[in-house]
C-alpha cells in the first residue's frame, strides 16, 4: 500500500515525533508507515486521515492505483 | 484543509500529548519490576530446593510464590501489549510466534531423537532457555525491520 504521509506532514512542517504524539504512536510507527515496511490498522489510518483533516483515501492508495 | 488550530492535537503542549508514551513506559516499568521478581524468587526456590536449605512445606510455599509472580508477570506483560504502541504489539507478537514454533519444533525433535537414541535426554530448562533467546532474537529483528 502507497500513502502521502511524509507528504502531508511536510506540507504542515511537522517532525515524525510531532506526528506520532499526536497520533499518540512511537516515531518509529510513523516513520515505518512512510517508508511503507508497515500498513497501519484501519483505527490508526482513521486518526491519521482525522489529524490532517482528509480521508483515507487520500492518505492511502493500494498497489498499483493511480 | 489545515486542521483547526484550537483543537490541532500538533499543537498541545507536549505534557498533554504523551499520554500513551508515559503509559508504555509505566507498563514496561512494571513488567521490568514482576518479571525481576519472578525470576528472583524462581532462581532462589531452585537454589534453596537444590541444597536442602529449606524443607518440604518451605519448598511448598516457595514454588506457589515462584508461580503466583509467574502469573502476575503474565498479567503485566498482558497489559503492557495490549496497551502498547500497534507496531510495537506486532514486533512483540511476531517474537512470540517465533519463539513459540522454534520451542515447539525443537522439543518434539529432540523428543524424537531421544527416543531413538541419538542424544541424550535434557532437563526442560533447556528448552525455555532456547525460547527465551529466540524471543529476544526476534525482538531485534523486527526493531531492526521496521526501524
Amino acid at each position: 500500500m502507497n500513502n502521502r504521509l511524509k507528504v502531508l506532514r511536510a506540507e504542515r512542517d511537522w517532525t515524525q515525533a510531532e506526528l506520532a504524539r499526536a497520533l499518540e504512536v512511537s516515531r518509529q510507527t510513523v516513520n515505518a508507515i512512510e517508508t511503507g515496511k508497515y500498513d497501519p490498522s484501519l483505527p490508526l489510518a482513521f486518526r491519521i486521515a482525522r489529524v490532517f483533516g482528509t480521508t483515507i483515501e487520500d492518505v492511502f492508495r493500494p498497489d498499483g492505483a493511480e | 484543509m489545515q486542521p483547526d488550530p484550537s483543537t490541532d492535537p500538533i499543537r498541545r503542549p507536549f505534557w498533554r500529548s504523551c499520554h500513551t508514551t508515559e503509559r508504555d513506559r509505566r507498563n514496561q516499568r512494571r513488567l521490568v519490576a514482576w518479571s525481576l521478581s519472578w525470576v528472583a524468587t524462581w532462581t532462589a526456590a531452585g537454589l534453596a530446593l537444590d541444597n536442602g536449605w529449606i524443607g518440604t512445606a518451605g519448598g511448598g510455599v516457595a514454588i506457589v510464590l515462584s508461580a503466583l509472580l509467574g502469573v502476575a508477570t503474565l498479567l503485566a506483560y498482558r497489559r503492557f501489549l495490549r496497551d502498547a504502541d500497534e507496531l510495537r504489539r506486532k514486533i512483540e507478537l511476531d517474537a512470540l510466534a517465533l519463539a513459540f514454533g522454534v520451542g515447539l519444533v525443537a522439543g518434539f525433535t529432540h523428543w524424537l531423537l531421544a527416543e531413538a537414541g541419538i542424544v541424550a535426554e535434557a532437563e526442560i530448562l533447556f528448552l525455555l532457555v532456547l525460547m527465551v533467546a529466540t524471543h529476544t532474537l526476534g525482538l531485534l529483528v523486527g526493531h531492526r525491520r521496521y526501524a
